[in-house]
């Protein structure tokens, strides 16, 4: 007589909110996920065979379009895999500077994520207010190294230029009216009863699931994990900064939401510290011209706005890596989707692909 | 506490809270520009198109002709031709071709460049090159070198 | 000779009609640009403006780029159901614009025979407002389920679900009102507040939150727009809609927002009426438009009135994420409904104590 069937259907590559090409094949039951294939590779390039026919300089460039909301990690991850591997010390200026840079970026990352995460769900608005403040920051960026998303902006063993005058200024200046624009997202989102429904107890992603799938990043913090690179194995000059890891309980999207809101806060705090301890001084260190790492290998990591940000490198003492690695924290958050969306609503897909915070030329590569 | 908590949720705190900020910024002024009547200013270190240039006091050839450039270029964009001159000393450029369909924009090939302080290659602040067919973006020594605009859609 | 009885029954109510369809689709028109603005404005960028000075040509340019859009029908749709789902949502929401009052307090004299400044007053315009409201979910229904396309159907779904949930408390909230002015013609309801000398929103107050929250989800607007939710189902029910069939929708869309906040202007605000028009002293709100004619100031506080109602909407939009489907219905079934009935019983106590 009446039989009820589940529905395949099919959420990308061209989807509003799939945040780029991301494929999502959902076997659904009315409307609740019973089970999601996810399909990737529609941007995939190549990159880490092609880095194979390119010298040390040629590569960095390429790194800019991985994760190409966040570039500067991907510059910063790459230039210091490369300094560790031929032990290059890198000027003090250069080292604040970087660090400097870095947390902006994080700070601009985490802005494209809380707009479009709220975008997804619904709150148009909110989308507009985080690009105001984005904007001022891709500014700074582009004073620094003259572009706005693919920076290409450090140089194995240094920077290729030191900061424009009155760049720093401009930097304290955004220090001080950030807080002040977060509070108005705050506004919009934390209480708002809507944004609970949407986000509590949405996506759990618990600590023991959490660190078998490999998530790194806010999402694993979220679970109460308080694992963050640049505490357990400090980089650059992370070790003289005083800044807190954020965790959450409930390692749901609202928690997610909550320790990513307060990283902002914290690389804020980072900014000012490493503004006002800023030494003078060089900012490139000695580089031979032509950069032939020794013989060997090594992996290093940072600590990405999505995660942890492997770089893995074989040489074999040419100017050219024999293989070149990327470990891409948005590919192996991705992993954990299925078993977050298992069971509940379209709806709840979309707010966890929010959620992840992923960017296709990082799963992709 | 409890009554504050209880209140909140009957009388909608959080919701008008909310309605106040977007109230709020609608008197706020525009922060976008009206794009092809009006643009934003650049900073000196924008990277546009890459263009070569001559010595602005001497109006001479800068660039030597060192390939340094063709050599670094990530998605080998330039091409440069050049011959011995003729009294023996450094070489002159034949052709020298910059293929702004490749290129990245990644400014790598202005570092190695050896005529300091005033580099041949350069970064312009050039942006707006679109075109309708390939071969426009393949341009060559003289557009570079004089500066010839790339066709601007600004008023 | 056209008899006396034609002109009356006839001529003068076919050019009432066409007035008031071309003054309501001009508006619609309009209010996609006034709503393209106002959000902008909310989100700090510039709106519209390349097409006539302050882009105030755009809604043309729109309307002609939609008549030129090919217009496609996929392949395995149902093609009678799918052309006719957007004349089916959008036909009533222009009859329910035949029972709003859009201005009082006197007639035109036009060629010597009187003539109203709506189209009926009908003694049961309430109830044949509700009716009329819920009939255009079934375009959206058919339109969802024609595409024979997989978000189309879900959106159809949802928005069958929600319209139905939503029309309960739709209706319950608009009995205290009736209760109130012991009418339930649109007319009647204005006159009783000029006389109850207060606006029912004071004493109805729940049922206008009821009525606005109710009438927001009816027109599926953020932020219970499910059906369309663009971010999870692409653009819902019309997924598939092209052209002018797409106009017709969007045409019913801001059609009934408009609709429904008239009804809120005449049950909860007083209509026609400015504030206080039992005080004579304050006679210059009408900006002396009652001296060229006693109905002019009517349609300046009808408009105004219903302008605001409809940036509340706009507001709700720039302000707001989307419920989630199961959130809505649990909203609309534990907390309207009980509010409204509440209401209703409230109410009616009131109002029989009172007349004792």
């Amino acid at each position: 007589m009446f039989r009820t069937e589940m529905m395949d259907i099919n959420m990308g590559p061209q989807h509003p909110s799939t945040h780029g090409v991301l494929r999502l094949k959902l076997l659904l039951d009315g409307e609740t996920v019973t089970d999601t294939d996810v399909l990737i590779g529609y941007l995939h390039r190549g990159v880490e065979k092609l880095c194979e026919s390119k010298n040390y300089h040629m590569i960095e460039p390429y790194t800019d379009r991985l994760d190409y909301v966040a570039a500067m990690y991907e510059n910063l991850g790459y230039v210091e895999t490369v300094e560790k591997l031929m032990g290059i010390t890198v000027p003090e200026r250069a080292e604040y500077i970087r660090v400097i840079t870095a947390e902006l970026q994080r700070i601009a990352s985490h802005l494209v994520w809380l707009g479009t995460h709220a975008l997804d769900i619904g709150a148009m608005t909110v989308f507009f207010y985080c690009f105001r403040e984005r904007e001022i920051l891709l500014d700074l960026f582009e004073a620094f190294c003259g572009a706005r998303l693919t920076y290409n902006a450090y140089r194995i063993g240094g920077l290729p230029w030191d900061v424009p005058p009155g760049w720093t200024d401009r930097v304290r200046h955004f220090v001080k009216i950030f807080p002040g624009r977060q509070q108005e997202y705050d506004t919009l989102l934390t209480k708002n009863r809507i944004w609970l429904g949407r986000t509590k107890g949405v996506g759990i992603l618990k600590a023991g699931d959490a660190i078998d799938f490999g998530v790194s990043g806010p999402c694993l913090r979220a679970a109460g994990v308080s694992y963050d690179v640049r505490k357990a194995h400090p980089y650059s000059v992370y070790d003289r900064f005083l800044f807190d890891i954020p965790t959450g309980e409930n390692c749901d999207t609202y928690d997610r939401y909550l320790v990513r809101m307060e990283e902002m806060r914290q690389s804020l705090r980072i900014v000012q510290q490493a503004l006002d301890g800023l030494p003078a001084g060089e900012v490139m260190g000695k580089v031979p011209k032509r950069i032939k790492p020794p013989v060997g290998e090594v992996y290093h990591t940072v600590e990405g706005p999505r995660g942890e940000l492997g770089f893995y490198i074989v040489s074999q003492g040419e100017d050219k890596p024999y293989r070149m690695r990327f470990r891409s924290p948005s590919f192996v958050n991705l992993q954990a989707l299925p078993h977050m969306v298992k069971g509940s609503l379209v709806a709840d897909v979309v707010a966890v692909i929010g959620t992840l915070d992923i960017v296709l030329g990082d799963v992709d590569r | 506490m409890k009554i504050q908590a209880f209140l909140q949720k009957v009388l909608l705190l959080e919701l008008w809270q909310g309605m106040w900020v977007t109230l709020k910024n609608q008197f706020r002024p525009h922060i976008t520009v009206e794009y092809p009547k009006e643009t934003v200013e650049f900073p000196p270190r924008f990277r546009g198109v890459p263009r070569l240039r001559k010595d602005p006091q001497t109006g001479e050839e800068l660039c030597v002709s060192c390939l340094l450039c063709e050599a670094i270029c990530p998605t080998e964009c330039i091409s440069i031709v050049s011959e011995k001159r003729p009294d023996g000393k450094g070489k002159q450029l034949i052709s020298f071709t910059i293929n702004y369909e490749r290129c990245c924009f990644c400014g790598l090939c202005v570092d190695p460049c050896p005529t300091k302080p005033i580099t041949a290659i350069y970064m312009s602040h050039d942006y707006e090159f679109a075109g309708f067919d390939r071969d426009s973006y393949v341009t060559a020594r003289e557009e570079l070198v004089d500066g010839k605009p790339v066709k601007i859609y600004t008023s | 000779m056209i008899s006396d009885n034609i002109i009356r029954n006839f001529i003068i109510p076919l050019t009432q009609v066409l007035v008031i369809l071309g003054v309501a689709s001009g508006a619609v028109a309009y209010m996609t640009l006034v709503e393209r603005k106002i959000l902008a404005f909310m989100q700090l960028r510039l709106s519209p403006r390349r097409v006539g000075p302050h882009g105030l040509l755009q809604p043309i340019a729109d309307g002609i780029k939609l008549l030129l859009k090919e217009d496609i029908t996929p392949d395995k749709a149902d093609r009678i159901l799918f052309t006719l789902a957007p004349i089916v949502t959008v036909i009533p929401a222009f009859t329910a614009l035949a029972v709003i009052p859009f201005s009082g307090g006197g007639t035109f004299q036009i060629f010597g025979y009187q003539v109203t400044p709506w189209i009926a007053d009908v003694n049961v315009g309430l109830v044949f407002l509700l009716a009329i409201s819920s009939l255009g979910i079934y375009g959206i229904m058919l339109g969802g389920w024609a595409s024979n396309s997989k978000y189309p159907m879900l959106g159809a779904l949802r928005s069958a679900a929600q319209m139905v949930s939503y029309e309960v408390p739709f209706g319950f909230s608009i009995i205290g009102v009736m209760m109130l002015s012991g009418t339930a013609s649109m007319v009647g309801i204005v006159e009783a507040q000029r006389e109850a000398h207060v606006w029912y929103f004071l004493p109805q107050i729940f049922g206008l939150f009821v009525f606005f929250v109710s009438g927001v989800a009816e027109t599926n607007r953020l932020p219970f727009d499910l059906p369309e939710a663009e971010a999870e189902l692409v653009a819902g029910f019309h997924t598939e809609y092209t052209g002018m069939k797409f106009a017709l929708y969007m045409l019913a869309e801001y059609t009934s927002m408009i609709v429904v906040a008239s009804i809120v202007t005449t049950l909860f605000f007083g209509g026609w009426l400015r504030p206080f028009p039992n005080v004579e002293a304050l006679g210059f709100l009408n900006l002396g438009l009652d001296r060229i004619h006693p109905v002019l100031p009517g349609y300046f506080w009808f408009l105004l009135k219903t302008f605001l109602v409809l940036f509340v909407y706009l507001w709700l939009r720039g302000t707001f994420p989307r419920y989630r489907y199961d959130q809505l219905m649990r909203l609309g079934w534990y907390w309207m409904i009980p509010l409204s009935i509440m209401n209703v019983i409230v109410t009616g106590g009131v109002v029989l104590l009172l007349r004792r």
